[in-house]
């Protein structure tokens, strides 16, 4: 893949991204988030056309339209949602889209069961998709590519849903592929798996190429990270520190399962002083998700215990958490924080309006009032008030969110992920409304996929990895390295 | 490099439902006249006929607005469970269970004064129709059973239920053996407003308001609307799904009962078989072009009222009754079709559009999977 | 209770089974690829209508029986023209199907109400079977629509598990994006399994004035395409256990109109109530059991698809 471009409305995902991959090779891609990898690896299997760039498969250019078409080419990927029928056999499953006109119960499962035997992937392909684990479902992910005789499998982010047994035998396999004579592109995170069994690396920051095809074996994990962190072009000033108070929010042993009902939160402890900004920093769909739902009271926890303001609030409703003086900022801001056909109005009132009422009714003008302070107050740009709140953009969707949330003066802000997909002005705004709450004396839990925001911001940094806290830095000291590595389970202290 | 797509729109276009909902009566109307020519008649004629019949003075403005009573109250019953996305097809089933249960308040009551009489036959109707929505609206709540199924089971139930109260133990002993429930005592008739028009109307105009102003105004209808937008937003402002699901379906079943009730005691006089008369099911479709919207119910109810009262009265001039039911049905199909443009706008786009902080931003989802 | 009103009994079963069937099997088809249809009734109802009138003027029943498969396929393409194509609410859309599908029957049949059929599919008179005693009238002499119903029984079934397009079209029910994914087209599957559903119920409908009641009256149908879409549930989406509810529920009809004649004293109508509670009851089991297994429902049932533009 050449010279590749690939723009979003307000987005360059790929700015000349190049990738050459070579046969019997496992090739790892790797990334920050955001860094343009997943966009990358879609171009290449037909999911995205890209706007400028040139992809080549053994010598031949091609356009492909659909992923269909890439298939035909050789080119098989396996995305992190799987595409797989739950109530259909792993055969059927397999065979899909590419079967024989008659199917013979018997004889796929039994094709199916030798393609799998070949690589070494264990499969019963009798059994329904849904009885199978994670790391089941993603070899029949894989078997379908290879039914279709892919000899370029993408794998995006592979072993994130793995236990690392899991992982360990899924480089086994990958092997097996790669001595047949077939690539596997390997996206991933993880730099001990990237060293572990992959054989050249490319590194993407920013939409670019930063390394192209290194050999993983003249290279080491710490150089890798580097690359993949960098420095950063934007340096923001950090706002005036600030003396922090008695602590607001205290977690404590706190454990949760995630949404597959796994181990998600392992024995968190955490505390979060008035005055200050903590940030948490990690990969993406290591605990810091569920550890916000948890403290808003969205998800329970199996263990441990959440205290605000010295009162224990475990298991306690969103709504007396509200009224408690805890603030939350949820990440998916459409889908929960938000109700997208509602007026902004009603989306303003959304936490506050039993405080509205008259007898039954929502008050009307105290309603439109209070949205109209929010507006003013946070800057928000809307059209008419009564209008539903999807028409409005995403820094000013965010802006009123915060803004709700920030408004009732809380003494505790969980912000999750509060600047993902703004603009430059948006990010600052929302920036410049966590540190003013800061600064009358709010305890706020910041959590970030960009470093760079996090080090600007937060106060302290504790980075998280499987569910657990592996490491607390001192933003103004802390070297980016040391806390990349952290991220990716490398750190001080931390066994991998 | 540019194309153009189809893309959803977050709200439909302002004005653009009535627009669509006239579009659908034109389509209607001009597949109508084919219908007509293919069968010799002259459409001109039949459709003057219609509009006299319906809207053509105040009586016949009282027979429509009569009409209107059952299908704005059974839209009602649609709409204000589908303020909260859920689908409840069983109206029909909930106006013949108010009817059941408003017929047996008159027998018991037969004694009772006229005023003491009517009332307790109405809330017989809303405790019958509420009653019937109870079983599908705990199941909904409690272990997710899927309401759009259950509702339309007991519709057919209910059916039968009747038919079994009128051949067996209400039939009428003076009816000859007909089966037939005996009627029910004068006194306890709904008193008339002018023409043939009954209270009934003004009892379902207050209902109607009484429920747009709560879904629109009060707290319990902002839990209805935000709940209807999305669960895990209701769960953020800290309403509980399951007790608002399985109230708001009673409630609905308590609406299409009262119509069961008005029915009774405003139109049939006895409990028969044909009491709703698919009214429930075009309640569904009034709460369609509504859009749901509980407020929007009055008015398009109305407009069905007299495509119904307008096709029964052209059946003296040799044209099946049928035809009315027709139109109902293009209307709906016509709106639909004309929706799809308030929905939805064309927009040139470069290349690929796609927004990686949206992938869903250009999927339609309709209607919930069970 | 005599040996000859029996065999009437399990006879008239056979018969209703299989109406319901036909429909039923239509139904299935059509909510095995995610396309719930409410319009059972109003496409049974045109079938009705249709197969009558061609009958009437063209005195050939398996032609007319060809017309009420046409029309149902056609009246249910409207259905799916609207919800696979347009992405309307599926409730809505088959609902007023339902409704315009009787309004349209009746206008259709106006004039033919009360008339003598002008064909009838005579019943098939198996050589040797139809003379066993008990199994002969009950199975093998039968109207010809009983045996249609088996072979589409069989062919429903061969062909949704045993065959690629089976495979892809219950894809498209269960979870469309990956039949996308696998490159099948969602649309075109959904469109011909709403039509293949539709010509069912075309059928189904048919098989009452060619052969069951042989005459034309509006509401004709009497509620049976309700009792389809029950049966699908009763059946769990699966051929053979929708044939068993068939004849379960066929039962309670043929036995509705023969509890006088047994002396059973049971009032018929409430008899006639068992097949929505039967459902009901199986509903509430099915939700139950989802809590650890998946719903044999088709989990795209009732969702429009519609792929992201990228």
């Amino acid at each position: 893949m050449s010279d590749i471009w690939k723009r979003f409305p307000g987005v360059v995902a790929n700015a000349g991204a190049n990738l050459s991959v070579s046969r019997g090779s496992i090739h790892a891609v790797l990334g920050e988030n955001g860094a343009g990898k997943s966009t990358l690896m879609n171009v290449l299997a037909g999911v995205y056309r890209p706007d400028e760039g040139e992809v080549r498969v053994e010598g031949v250019a091609h356009r492909f339209r659909t992923p269909a078409d890439a298939l035909a080419a050789g080119i098989g990927m396996v995305h992190q949602e799987f595409r797989l029928v739950p109530s259909f056999t792993v055969a059927e499953n397999v065979v899909l889209g590419a079967a024989a006109r008659i199917l013979r119960r018997q004889a796929i499962e039994d094709e199916v069961a030798d393609l799998a035997e070949q690589f070494g992937l264990a499969t019963r392909p009798d059994r329904p998709v849904w009885q199978l684990s994670m790391g089941e479902r993603q070899r029949v992910e894989i078997l379908k590519a290879l039914w279709r005789d892919a000899h370029i499998l993408i794998l995006d982010e592979p072993t994130a849903v793995l236990t690392p047994a899991e992982a360990d035998e899924l480089g086994v396999v990958l092997r097996a592929m790669a001595d047949a004579g077939r690539s596997v592109i390997f996206i991933s995170h993880k730099l001990h798996e990237v060293t572990g069994f992959c054989d050249e690396a490319t590194v993407l920051r920013g939409g670019r190429t930063v390394a192209a095809s290194v050999r993983v074996a003249d290279t080491d994990a710490g150089e890798l990270a580097s690359l993949m962190v960098g420095s950063s072009p934007m340096t923001t000033e950090r706002p005036p520190a600030h003396p922090a108070g008695p602590p607001l929010l205290e977690v404590s042993g706190l454990s949760a399962l995630g949404d597959r009902g796994l181990p998600a939160l392992q024995s968190v402890d955490l505390t979060v002083r008035s005055g200050e900004i903590v940030g948490i920093a990690g990969v993406a769909g290591n605990g810091q998700r569920e550890l916000c739902q948890v403290v808003a009271g969205l998800r329970s926890a199996t263990a441990g215990t959440v205290h605000l303001a010295g009162d224990d609030l475990t298991g306690a409703s969103p709504r007396k958490l509200f009224q408690a003086g805890l603030g939350y900022i949820p990440e998916d801001r459409l889908g929960v924080g938000l109700a997208p056909r509602l007026s902004v109005v009603d989306n303003s009132i959304l936490r506050t309006y039993e405080a509205h009422r008259r007898g039954p009714f929502i008050v009307a003008e105290r309603a439109e009032a209070h949205c109209v302070d929010l507006v003013e107050r946070f800057g928000v740009r809307t059209g008419p008030l009564d209008d539903p709140m999807a028409g409005l953009s995403g820094g000013n969707l965010q802006r009123l969110l915060v803004g709700r949330e920030l408004s009732g003066r809380p003494r505790v802000v969980v912000a999750a992920q509060p600047t993902r997909g703004l603009d430059v002005q948006g990010v600052k705004a929302i920036q410049d409304l966590l540190v003013e709450a800061r600064d009358e004396g709010a305890a706020v839990l910041l959590v970030s996929e960009d470093l760079d925001e996090l080090l600007t911001l937060a106060d302290r940094l504790v980075v998280m990895h499987d569910g657990e806290i592996v490491g607390e830095f001192d933003p103004t000291t802390a070297a980016r390295s040391e806390i990349g590595e952290a991220m990716i389970g490398h750190g001080a202290g931390v066994g991998s | 490099m540019s194309r153009p797509v189809l893309v959803r729109r977050e709200q439909a276009l302002r004005g653009g439902q009535p627009l669509s909902f006239a579009i659908g009566l034109v389509v209607a109307l001009t597949i109508g006249i084919v219908l007509l020519l293919g069968a010799g008649h002259d459409p001109v004629a039949i459709y003057e006929r219609m509009f006299v019949a319906a809207l053509g003075d105040p009586d016949s403005w009282s027979v429509t607005l009569n009409r209107a009573v059952p299908l704005g109250l059974a839209g009602l019953a649609v709409a204000v469970a589908g303020s909260m996305g859920l689908w409840n097809i069983g109206a029909e089933g909930q106006i013949l269970a108010g009817a059941m249960m408003a017929a047996g308040v008159a027998r018991i009551g037969e004694g009772w004064p006229g005023p003491v009489l009517v009332t307790a036959i109405l809330v017989g109707g809303v405790v019958g129709g509420s009653l019937w929505a109870l079983g599908p609206a705990v199941a909904r709540s409690q272990i997710g059973v899927n309401e759009i199924l259950t509702t339309l089971m007991l519709n057919e139930v209910a059916l039968r239920l009747v038919q079994w109260l009128i051949h067996g133990p209400w039939k009428d002993p003076d009816s000859f053996n007909f089966p037939l429930a005996p009627m029910i005592p004068d006194h306890g008739r709904l008193p008339t407003l002018f023409g043939r028009a009954h209270v009934g109307v003004i009892v379902a105009l207050v209902v109607i308001a009484l429920f747009a102003v709560a879904v629109n105004r009060t707290a319990w209808g902002f839990e209805l609307r935000v709940a209807g937008s999305s669960g895990a937003t209701a769960r953020y402002a800290g309403i509980s799904l399951e007790r608002k699901t399985a109230t708001v379906l009673v409630m609905a079943g308590g609406v299409a009962g009262l119509a069961g009730g008005i029915e009774l005691a405003g139109t049939a006089d006895r409990l028969t078989e044909g009491i709703s008369n698919g009214f429930g099911y075009a309640g569904i479709i009034v709460a369609a072009l509504a859009l749901m919207r509980p407020s929007g119910v009055a008015a398009v109810a109305v407009l069905f009222g007299a495509v119904q009262i307008g096709g029964q009265s052209i059946q003296t001039m040799g044209v099946s009754s049928s035809v009315s039911t027709i139109l109902q049905a293009l209307i709906l199909f016509g709106a639909i079709g004309a929706g799809v443009l308030s929905r939805y706008q064309v927009r040139m786009v470069p290349g690929d559009p796609g927004d990686p902080g949206d992938p869903g931003g250009d999927g339609v989802q309709v209607g919930e999977a069970t | 209770m005599n040996e000859a009103s029996l065999i009437g009994l399990c006879a008239a079963t056979v018969s209703f089974g299989a109406l319901l069937y036909l429909a039923a099997l239509g139904e299935m088809v059509s909510e095995k690829a995610g396309i719930l249809n409410l319009g059972v009734e109003g496409m049974m109802a045109m079938g009705a209508v249709t197969g009558f009138m061609t009958a009437l003027e063209f005195g050939n029943p398996w032609l007319a029986l060809a017309v009420a498969v046409m029309a149902g396929a056609l009246t249910a393409l409207l259905h799916g023209w609207f919800t696979v194509v347009l992405g309307a609410e599926q409730v809505v859309s088959g609902l007023s199907l339902t409704i315009l599908g009787l309004g349209l029957a009746a206008y259709l049949g106006k004039n033919a109400v009360g008339r003598p059929p002008g064909a009838v599919l005579a019943p098939v008179d198996w050589p040797v079977l139809s003379d066993i005693r008990w199994l002969g009238p009950v199975l093998f002499q039968q109207s010809p629509m009983v045996y249609l119903s088996v072979l589409a029984g069989v062919v429903v079934w061969f062909v949704l598990s045993r065959t690629r397009t089976g495979l892809a079209l219950r894809a498209a029910g269960e979870s469309a994006s990956t039949a996308d994914a696998a490159g099948h087209s969602v649309v075109g599957l959904r469109l011909a399994a709403v039509a293949v559903g539709g010509g069912l119920a075309g059928a189904s409908g048919a098989y009452l004035p060619l052969s069951l009641t042989p005459q034309w009256a509006e509401g004709i149908t009497a509620g049976r395409g309700w009792i389809a879409v029950a049966l699908v549930i009763f059946g769990a989406w699966k051929p053979g256990r929708v044939a068993l509810g068939a004849l379960l529920f066929g039962g309670t009809l043929a036995l509705k109109t023969r509890l006088q004649t047994f002396g059973v004293d049971f009032s018929p109508i409430l008899l006639s109530m068992l097949p929505y509670l039967l459902t009901i009851g199986v509903l509430v089991v099915i939700s139950i059991r989802a809590r650890n297994r998946p719903s044999p429902a088709p989990a795209s049932l009732g969702i429009a698809y519609r792929r992201e533009e990228r």
